[in-house]
């Protein structure tokens, strides 16, 4: 490639080290040739169905399935009660239930009171 | 009411008897001749409140507008039938279509039953062709599962109801409701009349749902067929509705401090279920629990007992019927075309389906209670009436209506907006009869706003 020099005060780019091209062990490039094929492969299947004149369906994605899947009908499976997911359970299920019970408890009592004494203050006319 | 439940018994003679060519046309047209039909019952004359020609059935302000709906959802749910049952052998379509009609002749005599005993009888016996429709027709596996959540939560709710009902019985002598609404509230003391208290009413909070039990209802919505989920979510949630407010007529005056739990679940199941649309993958389930966090609007109004909460419930119960039923009609506009259900796969529709994107917008437009729909007006008449019950509902009711118009606008967008799908390139263009089904939902709730009289009760 050509000879680029770095920037005063830019680094070079990753895709730009010629370590990354240069410098590969054979182990790693031949992990990314495996990696490459794989993804043509999948390229192609796509190319092959989304240009398939007699198709009349959609293109399935197997990995939109898998996630819908995991996210819809996998869900009870796969939860193991942990303090951290415990906790959030009692905090957004349980403790507001308690805390809603007392406010509204203690807002009624207070009117009632004031009903009973005959103190309480009904400045507009409405029903209810 | 003979007028409308003979032309519906015969409708069963004409499932079977039509000739295939013409057996949705004649369904349709005999389904839609029997709802305008059911349009005379909104002819209240009566001083009493209640018309009824017999002692057993017999209508009043509260039931007629479920009534009502109930008629008109049928041609609805045969209409959105059509398409997909239509590969099916001919006796297998005539059979989903007796399910459907003997649906709907349960409901209509659950609405117009003045027995308690004889609404009990027809809200178990709802059940089955809800239930049949569910395993049989449904497309997932996850059906049976879906099935067995529906039957057994709603029975295990409504067997402590037949006991409180045989007690009611007991010491009042009859059940019917004409008489029961001028009986002496008994003094509710003992531990057994507070749990006589909860057996009658929880039947119906398992089915509005409430909130902590609500846990059968996406699965039941999401696994149903279009016409068993838009009749569950139209009116079978209503008769939970229905039961309550002719119940707890009766319950007071104990019902000042144990209905405090149920009035917390159902706000607090506003927000949760609200929450819990946003991170929803599925499209019927989001729309499913926009349903359950509706009914905790209705729950809290009906529990609170006040004269304007009453009406916001019905208003609201009316509304959301047609609203809800709308979106899964729309919900399986899609879902006919692309066979999944995922927000994500189908997006941007507005570019390929533009006129049903209008449709997609009024609905959820409806759902989030624009005004002056009547969705807004029943919603607003339970918030200030919860207001005025405590000042602190204003938070949980508010923050509640700001969660409903967030997933109604996230529902909009992913399917509606942004870029089409790469995956879906050949969508067949929107069915008239989609389109006519949308009208015959959605024209009824705008005219609905120009006479909401028709819908308020008997509490106005």
């Amino acid at each position: 490639m050509a000879d680029y020099r770095d920037a005063p005060l830019a680094s070079r780019p990753k895709t730009l080290d010629p370590a990354e091209y240069f410098a590969v062990s054979p182990a790693k490039r031949k992990a990314e040739e495996e990696r490459a094929a794989i993804r043509a492969q999948l390229k192609r299947q796509f190319q092959l169905q989304l240009n398939d004149p007699r198709r009349v369906t959609t293109i399935e994605d197997p990995a939109l399935t898998r996630w819908t899947y995991a996210r819809v009908s996998n869900v009870y499976p796969t939860f193991r009660p942990t303090p951290k997911n415990s906790l959030l359970g009692a905090v957004c299920g349980i403790a507001p239930l308690l805390f809603w019970y007392f406010v509204f408890k203690t807002d009624r009592d207070r009117k009632e009171k004031l009903i009973q004494e005959g103190t309480i203050e009904r400045p507009f006319q409405l029903s209810s | 009411m003979l007028k409308i439940l003979i032309p519906t018994l015969m409708l069963f003679p004409t499932t079977w008897i039509t000739t295939p060519k013409w057996l949705w046309t004649t369904m349709t047209a005999q389904a839609l001749a029997i709802a305008t039909a059911s349009l005379t019952l909104l002819n209240w004359d009566s001083e009493t409140g209640w018309t009824s020609t017999n002692p057993y059935l017999g209508t009043d302000p509260l039931s007629t507008p479920l009534l009502v709906l109930t008629c008109w959802l049928l041609p609805l749910m045969i209409l959105a039938s059509q398409n997909h049952i239509s590969p099916e052998p001919i006796n297998r379509q005539r059979t989903y279509i007796t399910l459907l009609v003997s649906l709907q002749l349960f409901l209509i005599m659950a609405f117009g039953a003045t027995e308690i005993i004889l609404f009990y009888i027809m809200f178990e016996t709802t059940l089955i062709p809800t239930l049949i429709i569910i395993t049989r027709w449904g497309n997932q596996t996850e059906r049976l599962n879906a099935g067995t959540y529906f039957l057994f939560y709603t029975l295990a709710g409504s067997l402590p109801l037949l006991v409180a009902l045989l007690i009611l019985q007991k010491e009042m002598g009859s059940l019917s409701m004409l008489i029961i609404q001028y009986m002496q509230p008994a003094p509710l003391c003992t531990w057994a009349d507070k749990i006589w208290w909860a057996a009658c009413l929880i039947a119906f909070l398992v089915k509005m749902p409430l909130y902590g039990v609500h846990l059968w209802l996406p699965k039941a919505h999401v696994e149903a067929p279009v016409a068993g989920s838009m009749v569950l979510a139209a009116v079978l949630l209503k008769l939970g509705g229905y039961g309550m407010m002719r119940m707890i007529i009766m319950l007071e005056p104990a019902s000042k401090n144990l209905a405090y739990p149920f009035i917390i679940l159902a706000l607090w199941g506003i927000i949760m279920t609200g929450s819990i649309c946003l991170r929803q993958t599925d499209l019927k389930s989001l729309i499913a629990y926009s349903s359950v966090s509706h009914m905790g609007l209705v729950v809290a109004g009906i529990l609170i007992q006040t004269p304007w909460s009453f009406t916001g419930a019905i208003i609201l119960m009316i509304a959301h019927g047609l609203a809800s039923s709308a979106l899964f009609c729309l919900a399986n506009t899609n879902y006919e075309r692309l066979h999944s259900r995922t927000l994500l796969l189908a997006r941007g529709m507005q570019a390929i389906l533009p006129l049903m994107a209008a449709w997609w917008f009024i609905a959820n437009l409806a759902n989030l209670a624009l005004p002056p729909l009547p969705n807004l007006m029943g919603e607003l008449i339970i918030i200030t009436s919860m207001f005025n019950w405590s000042s602190w509902t204003i938070i949980l009711t508010g923050t509640g209506t700001l969660i409903t118009a967030s997933y109604s606008l996230y529902m909009y967008l992913m399917t509606q907006r942004g870029p089409v799908t790469t995956l879906i390139t050949a969508i067949e263009p929107s069915h008239t009869r989609e389109h006519l089904l949308m009208a015959l939902h959605l024209i009824p709730i705008i005219m609905l706003t120009l006479k909401p009289e028709l819908m308020w009760g008997w509490c106005f």
